[in-house]
C-alpha cells in the first residue's frame, strides 16, 4: 500500500531524515514513535507531499488523508461545510451533505454541525478534523498528534474512532509521543530516532512494549 | 447665509466627479492589488512587481497622476480626459497599497490552512476563493478602510489637471470671490463627511453576523 525507500530530509544544517525505509500493508495500522525532533512529522509531510525529500522514493497505492496536530479546520466555514467544501468542489452537493451528517452521527458530534470550529472543544475538534479527512475518502490516513492536548478520557475515544476507521478498510500511519495510545492501537509500531529508523516492532508480540521502546529514545 | 447655502450647492455639485474619481479608483485598485498580491505570494513575477510596487510607493501621486494625464496620450496616441486620467493614476497608486495590505492579511493566515486545503485536495482557485481571502478580508478590513478613506483625499489632486471635483470646485468659487474661508470649509466638510461614511461603513461590515462568523 505504501513503500518508503531511503527517505533522506534536511532542513539547514539539520539531519531530520536519514535513509529511513519501511513499508505499509493494507489495512494496517502502523504507529510512528520516537522523540521530538525525531522526524515523526517529516515523514508524514514527505508521504503527503507537503514536504519534499531530498532523496529517496515514495510510492503509495491510492489517495492519502492527512490529519493536522493542530487540525486546521477552516475558521470562517461550520463544521458541516469544514466536512463538505471539498468533496463538493468534485462532486453533486447532496450526497456529501447526507455522508457528513452521519460522519458526525457516528462520531458523536451531528450537534455540531452548523457550529463554528472556536466553539467546538479540543476532542470536538480533532473529531471534526478526522470526519474531514475522511469525506475524500482516503485509502491510508496520516494521523500526525492525534491525541497531543487532549485528556485520558479523550484519549481513549480517539483510540476507538480510529479503530472504527481501520474497520473501514482505510490503512493508517498514526505519529505520536504517548507510547501507551500507539501500542494500544498499532498493529506496528517504528521507532524513528535522530532521522534513523531504530525499531520496528509488533507490540502485540511484546510483553511491555512501552519499556521497550523507551529504551531507545 | 446665503453665501454658505450657495458654497454648498457649488463646491456638493463636484461630488459626482469625486465619486466617480473613488469608484473606479477603488475598482482598480482592488482588483490589481489582489492580481499582484496572489501572484507574488506563488512567485510568479515577484521581482517584477516588488519592482512596480516600490516605484509607485515611492514616488508622488502628482507626478504619477501627471504622467499618466500628459504623456500617455503622447506615447499610444490616445485621448484621456482628466477623470480617466485620474481613475487610472489613483487606482494604480492604491493598488500598490492594498498589494501591501493584501500581503501581510495573506501573510497572517497560518501555513497550515494553505496546506489543509492542498491535502483535501482543494485546487488553487477555490482555495483562493473560499479558503484564504475569506480569511484574509476579516484581518485586512480596518486598513483596508484606511485606504479607502485615504484615496478619497487623494482625489482632490484631480483638480491639479483640471477634473470639477470638491476641491477644483472650491477653489473655482474662492477665486472668483477672493474669498477661502467659506468654500475650502465647505469642500473640507464634504472631504470630512464621505469619510466618516465610509468609517461607518466599515465598522458596520465588523459588526455584521458574516464578517463575525468563524474567528
Amino acid at each position: 500500500m505504501l513503500k518508503v525507500s531511503n527517505i533522506r530530509k534536511q532542513f539547514n544544517e539539520t539531519l531530520v531524515l536519514d535513509n529511513a525505509s519501511f513499508s505499509v500493508k493494507k489495512s494496517d495500522i502502523v504507529g510512528l514513535a520516537g522523540p521530538s525532533g525525531g522526524g515523526k512529522s517529516t515523514l508524514l509531510r514527505c508521504i503527503q507531499k507537503l514536504d519534499t525529500p531530498d532523496s529517496g522514493s515514495i510510492e503509495c497505492n491510492g489517495r492519502v488523508g492527512f490529519m493536522f496536530q493542530d487540525f486546521q479546520l477552516f475558521p470562517h466555514l461550520t463544521v458541516l461545510e469544514n466536512l463538505t467544501y471539498a468533496p463538493s468542489l468534485k462532486e453533486k452537493k447532496q450526497n456529501h451533505l447526507q455522508h457528513a451528517h452521519d460522519m458526525l452521527k457516528n462520531l458523536g458530534i451531528a450537534s455540531k454541525a452548523n457550529t463554528y470550529p472556536r466553539h467546538l472543544s479540543g476532542g470536538q475538534k480533532q473529531r471534526v478534523a478526522l470526519a474531514r479527512s475522511l469525506m475524500i475518502k482516503p485509502d491510508i490516513l496520516l494521523c500526525d498528534e492525534p491525541t497531543s492536548g487532549l485528556d485520558v478520557a479523550t484519549t481513549t475515544d480517539v483510540v476507538t474512532l480510529l479503530e472504527s476507521v481501520c474497520e473501514m478498510g482505510v490503512t493508517m500511519v498514526i505519529a505520536s509521543h504517548d507510547l501507551d495510545f500507539l501500542t494500544k492501537i498499532s498493529d506496528r509500531i517504528i521507532l524513528l530516532n535522530g532521522g534513523k529508523i531504530v525499531v520496528d516492532i509488533q507490540p502485540q508480540q511484546l510483553d511491555d512494549p512501552v519499556d521497550y521502546l523507551k529504551k531507545y529514545y | 447665509m446665503e453665501k454658505l447655502t450657495y458654497s454648498i450647492i457649488y463646491v456638493g455639485t463636484g461630488i459626482a466627479i469625486t465619486l466617480k474619481l473613488l469608484l473606479g479608483g477603488m475598482c482598480i485598485s482592488i482588483f490589481l492589488g489582489l492580481l499582484m498580491s496572489v501572484l507574488r505570494y506563488n512567485g510568479i513575477g515577484r521581482c517584477f512587481i516588488n519592482s512596480i510596487i516600490s516605484v509607485i510607493r515611492g514616488t508622488p501621486v502628482i507626478l504619477q497622476l501627471s504622467f499618466i494625464y500628459f504623456t500617455i496620450p503622447g506615447i499610444f496616441g490616445v485621448k484621456l480626459t482628466a477623470i480617466s486620467a485620474g481613475v487610472i493614476a489613483f487606482g494604480l497608486n492604491s493598488s500598490a497599497y492594498v498589494a501591501e495590505i493584501l500581503r501581510a492579511g495573506i501573510e497572517s493566515i497560518p501555513k497550515g490552512q494553505f496546506e489543509a486545503a492542498q491535502t483535501l485536495e482543494i485546487s488553487m482557485v477555490p482555495m483562493w476563493r473560499d479558503i484564504i481571502l475569506p480569511q484574509v478580508v476579516r484581518n485586512i478590513l480596518p486598513a483596508m478602510v484606511g485606504e479607502v478613506i485615504a484615496l478619497l483625499k487623494e482625489t482632490a489632486l484631480i483638480a491639479t489637471i483640471g477634473g470639477m471635483d470638491l476641491m477644483r470646485r472650491s477653489q473655482t468659487l474662492a477665486a472668483e470671490r477672493f474669498e477661502y474661508f467659506l468654500p475650502l470649509c465647505v469642500a473640507g466638510a464634504y472631504y470630512y463627511c464621505m469619510g466618516l461614511f465610509i468609517e461607518f461603513i466599515g465598522r458596520k461590515i465588523e459588526r455584521s453576523e458574516k464578517y463575525a462568523k468563524g474567528i
